[in-house]
């Protein structure tokens, strides 16, 4: 469009661009809900809080949903440069990401389901509980960085990572030692799926960072290279 | 995910064509070059300006610009009114010798020729930069004559009608006024007028050609092939582009320089038009290095 001295302020689109941010926010509020409900459900063996957890995944959706649609008329219409683009590109990925960590409760939730009335291992099940902590800790860290366009926030987030990543291959170990008792078999499996689910968490509040990261200095980096680990 | 300078999915340029993951990146390298294939020839300046500053008067219009006008690149001025674009423009063919009261100062030099020095013939300086206007403004003479008057002009009188019909055809017109080239310019519609103005500058075979706005009165149509004849018009020759659309320079621009006003003294209150930012048109519209930049191709200027 035609950008001309009589109309200054493109305010109608930065008002657009703005609610859009304050959607993704908003819908990283809701995977943090879903997220802690998902380990409550799971510690507590709440069968019923984790079919609220399945339920929920569809007001998440609508919101991914709203949210591309909204990135799809503003490009339509509104043609953004510079950080506006960056903005708007940053967006598309978080909120793919928002909606992947949600699709993580929904199988945390579901094997907390599966497993109802298997002999559960305490420390192990304690230990998934601070996973989920962690992962809750680090949507917040994410979500506040892309907010506050803070990058080093967002670079923390690698360390924090780095804890949910160890956590999760200890617990793989144990699980892993279970006896050979069937039940206590099936339950340990289950249990390493639902810790790969709480570590992916983690993977994505990484990636939401370096989107953050990106808008700010409008280079793409990653943080962590987990393809071609440190020697 | 990786960036494809890190990956090792990458192949080299030369390196045999795979099937499957391998060829993706190389499809990709395909992909930017048909995008912008004179991006693979290195930068040659055709003209280069120096601390060139233009008054009017007591009033500063353009202060100390440098920048270099490369060949067979598009380059668009971009910037808010006043920034001085158009008048800079305008020094690099001495069409402010026409204006009463402007003072040039710096250098302008073309091929390493200063357009001001003495001896220099204005009326050569304007055939080898030519130029085309906001408003499309062709002789009220036949269609013809509108393309042979610079020929006439500079005495390429030989083959006059291969010459006419050859600028024609680099301005995209030819085959739409082909059966009427004795009628009256005025007649074609505006795009048709523009596109004319440009066969007419094309035919005395410039190596520059400055355009002032020159879609910025036309419909969305002609102006879309306005730019296509600038992206077709790039491999025989460099362009200028000045124009208040920004899009348009995000679409036809290989290089874009940006303009603002800003304080040129001691005295806030004298203020004239300053080089901001100048580099790669893409650079400009995702990461332009200076903020004013940055706030005035996202409209954040007021």
């Amino acid at each position: 469009m035609a950008l001309n001295e009589a109309t200054p302020m493109r305010a109608d689109f930065h008002d657009e661009l703005e609610r859009l941010q304050q959607l993704v926010d908003d819908e990283g509020k809701l995977v943090a809900q879903a997220l802690r409900s998902a380990t409550r459900a799971l510690v507590l063996q709440d069968s019923e809080l984790a079919e609220e957890v399945i339920a929920f995944d569809d007001v998440v959706d609508l919101r991914y949903l709203g949210i591309e649609e909204g990135v799809q008329s503003l490009l339509a219409r509104q043609t953004p440069v510079a950080v506006d683009l960056r903005l708007v590109l940053a967006i598309v990925h978080v909120n793919l990401h928002l909606e992947r960590m949600a699709d993580l409760c929904v199988t945390v939730a579901k094997l907390t389901r599966l497993t109802d009335g298997l002999a559960v291992d305490a420390q192990v099940v304690r230990a998934l509980g601070e996973m989920g902590a962690r992962a809750d800790e680090m949507i917040a860290v994410a979500m506040s960085s892309f907010q506050e366009r803070d990058i080093a926030a967002a670079e923390s987030l690698v360390e924090l990572d780095d804890l949910i990543d160890a956590a999760n291959r200890r617990l793989v170990r144990r699980l892993l030692e279970r006896g050979a008792d069937p039940g206590a078999r099936e339950w340990g499996m289950r249990m390493i799926v639902v810790s790969r689910c709480l570590e992916r968490v983690g993977d994505h509040a990484v990636d939401i960072g370096e989107r953050t990261a990106y808008l700010v200095t409008g280079e793409f980096r990653e943080f962590g290279d987990a393809s071609h680990p440190p020697a | 995910m990786k960036t494809r300078s890190e990956t090792s999915l990458t192949p080299a340029r030369d390196a045999a064509p795979s099937e499957g993951l391998l060829s993706q990146p190389a499809a990709l390298d395909v992909l930017f070059e048909q995008r912008s294939p004179a991006e693979a020839e290195p930068l040659e300046p055709v003209l280069e300006a120096r601390a060139v500053t233009v008054r009017y008067g007591a009033a500063v219009a353009v202060s100390d610009v440098s920048l270099d006008v490369h060949r067979n690149r598009v380059t668009a001025f971009i910037g808010p009114s006043g920034c001085g674009k158009t008048t800079l423009l305008r020094t690099f063919n001495r069409m402010n010798d026409l204006v009463p009261g402007a003072v040039v100062s710096g250098r302008v030099a073309y091929h390493g020729v200063d357009v001001n020095g003495a001896g220099v013939d204005p009326i050569e300086v304007r055939r080898r930069i030519g130029m085309v206007f906001q408003r499309p403004n062709p002789f009220p003479k036949s269609v013809f004559d509108n393309v042979a008057f610079g020929l006439r002009l500079h005495g390429l009188k030989d083959d006059l009608s291969g010459r006419v019909e050859e600028a024609l055809r680099r301005a995209a017109l030819w085959d739409e006024v082909k059966d009427r080239l004795g009628k009256n310019a005025l007649g074609l519609s505006g795009g048709q007028q523009q596109r004319l103005c440009i066969a007419r500058a094309l035919a005395v075979e410039p190596d520059l050609l400055l355009m002032d706005e020159p879609a910025s009165a036309l419909d969305p149509i002609s102006t879309t092939r306005i730019e296509d004849l600038l992206r077709e018009l790039r491999s025989q020759v460099t362009i200028v582009i000045v124009t208040h659309n920004m899009q348009q320079a995000a679409r036809v621009a290989d290089l874009t320089a940006f303009f603002s006003v800003e304080p040129t003294g001691g005295d806030e209150h004298e203020r004239g038009g300053v080089l901001i930012e100048y580099g790669p048109t893409e650079q400009l519209f995702t990461r332009p290095a200076d903020r004013r930049t940055e706030d005035y191709v996202t409209g954040r200027f007021g």
